[in-house]
Parts: structure tokens; C-alpha cells; sequence
């Protein structure tokens, strides 16, 4: 097995620099000392409640945020010592599915222009692009009429499946989910990941989600990454850290996902009645 | 890639609404006016300044079938003279609002986009223009160049671009965060394309309505200007220079003994005023639904 | 039993920018809460179920059109078109929002927030209002420091702690709550429940939750109604309706849910959540429906389901037609 992705004691935080403040520089440490390797064709799940850095790791790995020490490896090369083309080149292989499906679509935008934007970067004809286009639209499961709308009618699932349908369309290695689900009713929620567990199987890609739902990372991944403030307490096999998690943080993120919608309730409903 | 337009889908969808419908009339009406009033005025002469002959006889006549509005105090035609000004007043509002946008946008979204110390300038150099005044820079124009639109475009350029970079900073700082931005990074798309694009396309609807209601503002303050002699020469056919001639000779008796002197250019200006701003009322309300059927609460 | 909430054939609806058609949100819904129960509504984005809780919390938006009867106490709140909550919006009934975060002024301590909601609700003063809230805080599981405290001091989950304490010292006998936990992280959402349904047992507060996920509810309802398309599709007691969903559309739902350490296979069903605009009576699940027969583009009647008590269920399938 190769590695596809590895961070090495990564260490990362925000400037505050505002007006004349930026004379003095203060750097907020967001994470802490972080290293994990992803395997190639893994699918892989980091958990976290708010403010815990989940979404500054992912910025991290897209090449957003430059951290403060320690190294990301992407294909064994560091991505920001790399200059500014060839750190270009590596992003590429990166589809990423941002969080907020109503905010994510330029508004004014047709869709095929969206779904066509990461191959018109590149140089494809728009011949190209919007056969293209129609093909992963299809293998997402919109219809073709919409191609020629724009995102402000659709519903908060085909806005979801758009943005997929964007982050397959220039074939990458490595695809990225932030908060894949959260937005989406339940029924939506499970349309949607039943489709990217049929993308992983087709097209063979290694998968990093990003959730705070233990229940759709273990629908999402094999392996979870389980991080409290900046810090990762707990790794391994979803199996493993389900059934015996070793951090006391886990612990507690599990019992308190069985009270709400786990087996427990459901067992208690037939004690109870 | 053409972008499609929803500006014109904006116009479209507001085109049954009656104020929308009113403003469009009066805009089109004075834009027509401002085309064909040379033709149809029935002193073009007299209306371009030129004091006819046998001017003692026809001082301050007033308004009568050969002389609609009136004779003004060197005895020219004052309709001839007034419809004649609708054309150096649309060239003043469309001109000033123009170039302001233009120059705006560019500042305002270039500050938003690329952050750091070219924000930072940016956006000092904006608020040292937003605090000097319009007439003051006339004033300076005025001692320096000869009277002419020139003075009172620029003089109203200088400070008005100011507010355009200021609105267009505040929306683009709004967008430039958003992930569809973030997307096209990522994916390497060009600078200049996901400005254009991601940033200038989503914002431009509320600017340029914005624009468009501006025009009302800047066609008062271009007659502010002219009504205090400091843009156009006297005799031009303009709003201002009208009001301005008739106060400046009859005084404060020009609103009792001669109101027509008065009346008239105003007149124009309040209507040229209000269609501007009925055009832009109904399409703000449609970009900013918060604002539709606030009549219902005063019931 | 009395009564908390009746509703007799009420429909909400919203008039359409241009004020051409009215979108009817909450379409002919019959339901009655006694006191004393915790009730749950269940649906999905454009089920009507917000608009329906938020009829009975009093705070319809102005452009809001109502027909039917509501009643809360006895107490005509909805009569057809007209709507009158003086008395009770705030008194009787108490609303919990969304997102605590934007529902808690910024600029207010927690004490004022009592206080202004009790000085207007109960007329109470200072003094008065600090106890009460130092009461409420106590019954919700907060120390009273928290009184000093801004919003942005607290964590999401003890925003909300205080939202529900603020519903609590108003003496409300309803308690209204829209989605309490969507806003908040997973690891606390269980414990915002299991407070819920503690002040329903202990302090017999009628509680209507309002929420989209059918498997939460068990924690704390007695009774849910799921909601489609302005309907209430299937209705009983939680423990009947989870362990034997009768509507394809609640079975549906169950089957969504991803559960923690089971790995059963999600088995979602193609299309989209139905909002019907056209006031028309069919069954809104038809288009999804995997079992659709002839007979459903009529609208089923809401029907008893075995002799199970007060489980009614709305699909033709369980009404003895069974051709097609």
C-alpha cells in the first residue's frame, strides 16, 4: 500500500492581522502536533464536534492554510515547499465537496458552467466539457434538463449531488467530503451517501470525510480519526473504535449518539412496551 | 463563457409593476427629449443661450402660447431653454455614475479579493475620498480649468467613486469568502476569471440598481453645482444654470413676481428625479425580498 | 383529560410574492395533544411541520393565511381566517427556536432575558424575575452564575439549557420546540432531550417537539404524527408507530436512519420530499411510493391500525384495497 496522503507533526493556526494590528502579530494555534498517514484507496473519516479543527485540517490538505510547522505530504511530495504550478498540479487530483450546499453554487452560474469549471481551468474545449458534463450529472443521478439552469431552484440534495457531480468530473485521486450530509433531510442524507459509496467503488478513489455524525462516518469510512481540540485522542478501524473505544472523549461521543438514535432506544422501546 | 444575464431577467420580471412602469415612461420620455429637443424646440437658438434680438421687449414675458414657459431675464425662450437642458442633465447623471461605477468596482472588488496590504491601502485611499466634498473640488476645478461638463464630472467623480468602491468592497468581502470561490481556486481557474465570475457576477445586480437610483442623486448635485456657477458657463442650456440665472438676477422675488422662472427647471429636475428613482425602487425590493409589502405595516 | 392542543381541519398557508396563489403549507390537519403528553412532529423540509408549531407557539408570519379551528386550552386561537393569541402566546404557550445562537440577544446578560420576558409576560420586577430565573436555571441543570453571563460566554448546548429555562419560568403549560437540536453539536443533543423529556415528566409542561429525525423521538415522546406534504400521514403512540410502521413513507424514514455499531444497508427511496403546491387530494407519497396502487390518486382517509390504540395511518394499502 502506498501512502497518498500524510501529515507529519502538523501544527497550524490563524494570524489576526487587521488595520495597524498587523504590527502586532497574534497567532491563534488551532491544531496541535498532528500526524496521520491515509492509505491510497482508504476511506478514511475525521470526527469532531465545532471548534475542535476539523475544518483547518481540511483546509490544510487543500493547500489553504500554511502550516505553522510540520509537513503535509501529498504523493510523497510536500505540498507547500512545492512552487506554485506543481502545488497546482497536486490540488487537481483533489475533488473537494464543501459543507454548505447553498452556499457552494455561484447563483448566477448555469450548471454546466459549475459542473465544467475544474476542466475549463485546465483547458479542455467546452465541446468536451459539457458532454462530460452530462455524463457525471448522470452518474450522480440529476437529470440532463438542468444543465442549462441555474443552481437558485434546486433543492438542498441536487445542489449536493451537483457539487459531487463537480468534484468527479476531472477524475481525481483523492475526493474530500465536508459535512457531506448535515444540511440534508434524512431520507437525502441516505440517498447521498449510498451515491458516494457507489463513487468509491467505481472509480476507485480514496475518501476523506470530514463529519461530526458518528453515524454517517461509519456508512463513510473504515477507518475513523477521532480529534478534541486540535488533537487527535483516538485512531483506528470504525469496528475497533466502536467496540472498544480506548479515549474517554469516544466514550462519551458514543453513549451519547446510542441515547439519541442508537440500538439502545430501540432495545428499550421493547423492554418498555 | 458568456454569462447569462440576470440583470435583464431582473428588468423583465419587474416590467408589470406600475412604479416600474412610471419611472420606465419618464426616463425613456426625457431620454427622448434630451434626443430630439434641439429639433423641436421652437427657439433653438435662443435656447442654446444666444440672447435674441429685441431682447428689451421680450424680458420676463409671461407664460403664453408663443412663449410656453416664459421669457427669463434676458428675454429668451425659457421652454426652449429648459427642454433643451435635458440633455446636458442625462449627460451629467449617466457620465458621473459611469465612470464612478467603473472606477468603484474596480477599487471595491480588488480589495475584497486580494487581501492584506492592498486591502488595507485600498481602502484608507477610499475614505480619504469620501470625505471631500464635492463642491469644494469644483470650486478648485473652477480656478483652475475653463467652465465646462468636465469640471462637474470630475469634481463629482472624485468623491463619488468612493461610495461605489465602499458598496462594491462590502458585497465582495461578503462573496470572496464563499466556497464556490474557494472551488474555483482550488482548481486553478485564473485570477482575472474568478473575479469576474464568481465575484462581479454575483454582486453586480444590487450595484447596479444602485446605480440606477444614484442617477437622481447625481443629476441634483450636478445642478448643485451648476445653480452655484461652478460647472457649466451661464447661458447653457442646463437646470442649474437656468435656476441660477433667474435667482441670481430677480433674488429671492423670483419665487413671487416670476415663479416660472423657477418653477419650470425645477420642475424637471424633480421629474427626471423620480423616474430614476421608480426604476430602481421596484428591482430593489425584488433583490432584497425583506423589503416587499412594507406598505402593509403602516395599516 | 383536557385538552392542551385541538386542531379541527386547519390549514395554513403562505400568499406568494405577487400575491397570485397562496401556498398551502399545512394542508386539512385533524390532531389533538391532551395535557401532560410529549408530542412529537415528524417530517421533512416542506412537511409543514415548522408551520404547524409555529401556529400553535402564536407566531405566524403576517402573511400567513389560516383556515379551520385551532383551539389550546379551550381557547379558540385560530377561528377560520382570524387569529387571536393575546393571553396566550408567551403565557401559555412557549416557543423554543431553532438556533440558540441567534435567538439570544448579544448585547443582554442572561438575567435580562428573564427579565424582559417576565416583566412583559407576568409583570414581574428585578428582584422577582432574578428568582425565578435562578429556579429555572436549577431545573434545567445550570448553576446560577450563568446569570451574568452573555450568550457568547455559553456553549450551544447551554444556550439552549437556557432557552427552555426562560419557556420554563414563564409558566408556560406548552412548550413548543422547533428542532432544539439541530444546531448543536451530536454529543449534546442527547442530553437537550433527555432534559426535555424530564420537564415533561416532572413538571407535566405539555411538550410538542417538532424534529426530522423519527429515532430521536423515543427519548422523549409519547405520542408523534409524521407529517408529508401538510399531512399527518401516520399518527400513535412512539413505541407502536417505531416498532410497527404501518406508511411506507414512515418505514421509509426508519430504514434511513443510519444506527451507530449496526450495519444494516440505508435503503432510501428515489426522488425528492413532495411540496405540493395545487391543493389536490392525493396521496402525497404516491410519486415515491413503492407500493402505489390505482386507488391512490385519491386521498386515503386516516384509518385505525389493528387494534392497537390510537395508531391511525393514511394509505389505502391498509384500508383492504389491496387490487392493482
Amino acid at each position: 500500500m502506498d501512502s497518498i496522503l500524510e501529515l507529519q507533526r502538523v501544527t497550524a493556526g490563524y494570524k489576526s492581522i487587521k488595520g495597524f494590528k498587523s504590527l502586532i502579530k497574534r497567532v491563534e494555534i488551532v491544531l496541535r502536533d498532528i500526524s496521520f498517514t491515509v492509505e491510497k484507496g482508504e476511506r478514511v473519516a475525521i470526527i469532531g464536534e465545532s471548534g475542535s479543527g476539523k475544518t483547518t485540517i481540511l483546509r490544510v490538505i487543500l493547500g489553504l492554510l500554511k502550516p505553522i510547522s510540520g509537513k503535509v505530504l501529498i504523493y510523497g511530495k510536500d505540498l507547500y515547499s512545492l512552487p506554485s504550478d506543481q502545488k497546482l498540479q497536486i490540488l487537481r487530483r483533489i475533488g473537494y465537496v464543501p459543507q454548505d450546499p447553498y452556499r457552494s453554487l455561484n447563483p448566477v452560474l448555469k450548471i454546466k458552467y459549475i459542473v465544467g469549471e475544474p476542466l475549463e481551468a485546465v483547458g479542455v474545449e467546452w465541446r468536451h466539457i459539457e458532454e462530460r458534463a452530462s455524463e457525471v450529472l448522470k452518474i450522480v443521478g440529476l437529470p440532463q434538463s438542468i444543465i442549462n439552469d441555474t443552481a437558485e431552484e434546486l433543492s438542498g440534495g441536487m445542489r449536493q449531488r451537483v457539487l459531487i457531480a463537480r468534484a468527479i468530473i476531472a477524475e481525481p485521486e483523492i475526493l474530500v467530503l465536508d459535512e457531506p450530509t448535515s444540511a440534508l433531510d434524512v431520507s437525502i442524507q441516505a440517498q447521498i451517501i449510498n451515491l458516494l459509496n457507489s463513487i468509491y467503488n467505481t472509480f476507485k478513489v480514496t475518501m476523506i470525510t470530514v463529519t461530526h455524525d458518528l453515524g454517517v462516518a461509519q456508512y463513510l469510512a473504515d477507518r475513523l480519526i477521532i480529534l478534541k481540540s486540535g488533537k487527535i485522542v483516538e485512531e483506528g478501524s470504525v469496528d475497533e473504535v466502536l467496540r472498544n473505544p480506548k479515549s474517554e472523549y469516544t466514550k462519551s461521543l458514543i453513549t451519547s449518539y446510542l441515547q439519541i438514535t442508537g440500538i439502545n432506544s430501540l432495545n428499550n422501546i421493547k423492554i418498555r412496551g | 463563457m458568456p454569462p447569462s444575464l440576470p440583470f435583464i431577467r431582473l428588468v423583465h420580471r419587474n416590467l408589470r409593476k406600475y412604479r416600474f412602469k412610471i419611472g420606465l415612461s419618464i426616463t425613456i420620455a426625457i431620454l427622448v427629449l434630451s434626443l430630439i429637443s434641439q429639433y423641436i424646440a421652437p427657439y433653438p437658438r435662443e435656447g442654446l443661450g444666444y440672447v435674441p434680438v429685441g431682447e428689451e421687449n421680450r424680458r420676463l414675458l409671461h407664460p403664453s402660447p408663443q412663449h410656453l414657459f416664459g421669457t427669463d431675464t434676458l428675454g429668451r425662450d425659457l421652454f426652449s431653454r429648459v427642454i433643451m437642458a435635458s440633455r446636458s442633465a442625462i449627460i451629467q447623471a449617466f457620465s458621473v455614475v459611469f465612470l464612478s461605477l467603473i472606477i468603484g468596482l474596480i477599487v471595491g472588488v480588488l480589495a475584497a479579493y486580494f487581501k492584506g496590504l492592498v486591502e488595507l491601502v485600498l481602502n484608507y485611499l477610499t475614505e480619504l475620498f469620501m470625505a471631500i466634498p464635492s463642491i469644494v473640488i469644483a470650486l478648485f476645478f473652477r480656478l483652475t480649468l475653463e467652465a465646462g461638463f468636465h469640471v462637474v464630472i470630475i469634481s463629482l467623480v472624485t468623491t463619488w467613486w468612493a461610495w461605489y468602491a465602499r458598496i462594491t468592497y462590502v458585497y465582495a468581502k461578503g462573496v470572496v469568502e464563499l466556497d464556490y470561490v474557494v472551488l474555483a481556486k482550488l482548481s486553478g481557474l485564473s485570477s482575472a476569471k474568478i473575479i469576474m465570475r464568481h465575484v462581479v457576477g454575483v454582486i453586480i445586480q444590487p450595484i447596479l440598481v444602485q446605480a440606477i437610483s444614484d442617477l437622481g442623486s447625481a443629476l441634483l448635485e450636478a445642478s448643485g453645482i451648476n445653480f452655484m456657477g461652478l460647472g457649466l458657463p451661464p447661458g447653457y442650456p442646463d437646470w442649474g444654470v437656468i435656476l441660477y440665472e433667474g435667482i441670481s438676477e430677480m433674488g429671492i422675488m423670483a419665487f413671487t413676481r416670476t415663479p416660472w422662472l423657477v418653477f419650470y427647471p425645477g420642475l424637471f429636475i424633480l421629474l427626471t428625479t423620480l423616474g430614476f428613482t421608480l426604476l430602481a425602487d421596484p428591482l430593489r425590493e425584488d433583490l432584497d425580498p425583506r423589503l416587499r409589502r412594507r406598505w402593509k405595516l403602516w395599516f | 383529560m383536557v385538552l392542551a392542543v385541538r386542531a379541527g381541519g386547519i390549514s395554513i398557508g403562505y400568499i406568494d410574492e405577487e400575491e397570485e396563489y397562496i401556498v398551502w403549507a399545512v394542508r386539512g390537519v385533524d390532531l389533538a395533544i391532551e395535557e401532560g403528553d410529549a408530542f412529537c412532529l415528524v417530517g421533512e423540509s416542506g412537511s409543514g411541520k415548522t408551520t404547524f408549531a409555529s401556529a400553535i407557539a402564536g407566531i405566524l408570519p403576517p402573511h400567513a393565511v389560516t383556515r379551520g379551528k385551532l383551539y389550546i386550552f379551550d381557547r379558540l386561537a385560530i377561528d377560520e381566517s382570524t387569529w387571536n393569541f393575546n393571553g396566550l402566546r408567551g403565557r401559555v404557550v412557549s416557543y423554543i427556536p431553532q438556533n440558540p445562537g441567534t435567538s439570544l440577544s448579544p448585547f443582554l446578560t442572561v438575567e435580562d432575558h428573564f427579565y424582559y420576558v417576565l416583566r412583559d409576560t407576568l409583570r414581574y420586577d428585578r428582584e422577582k424575575s432574578r428568582k425565578a430565573a435562578m429556579e429555572a436555571l436549577l431545573k434545567v441543570g445550570l448553576d446560577r452564575g450563568v446569570l451574568e453571563d452573555y450568550p457568547h460566554e455559553l456553549s450551544g448546548g447551554m444556550q439552549q439549557r437556557v432557552l427552555i429555562a426562560i419557556a420554563l419560568a414563564s409558566n408556560a403549560k406548552i412548550i413548543v420546540a422547533d428542532e432544539p437540536t439541530s444546531a448543536i453539536d451530536a454529543n449534546l443533543r442527547a442530553s437537550v432531550l433527555q432534559l426535555l423529556g424530564r420537564l415533561n415528566r416532572e413538571y407535566r409542561v405539555t411538550l410538542l417537539l417538532v424534529t426530522h429525525d423519527l429515532a430521536s423521538t423515543s427519548i422523549v415522546c409519547n405520542r408523534l404524527a409524521v407529517m408529508l406534504a401538510g399531512k399527518i400521514v401516520e399518527t400513535g403512540r412512539t413505541i407502536s408507530v417505531l416498532r410497527n410502521p404501518q406508511h411506507p413513507y414512515t418505514k421509509m424514514l426508519l430504514d434511513c436512519v443510519p444506527l451507530l455499531g449496526v450495519k444494516k444497508p440505508l435503503k432510501p427511496l428515489p426522488g425528492e420530499p413532495i411540496q405540493v403546491v395545487e391543493d389536490k387530494a392525493i396521496c402525497p407519497f404516491r410519486e415515491r411510493c413503492p407500493r402505489a396502487i390505482d386507488k391512490c390518486v385519491e386521498e386515503p382517509p386516516l384509518k385505525p391500525v389493528g387494534d392497537e390504540e390510537n395508531h391511525y395511518v393514511k394509505c389505502w394499502r391498509l384500508t383492504g384495497v389491496e387490487s392493482g
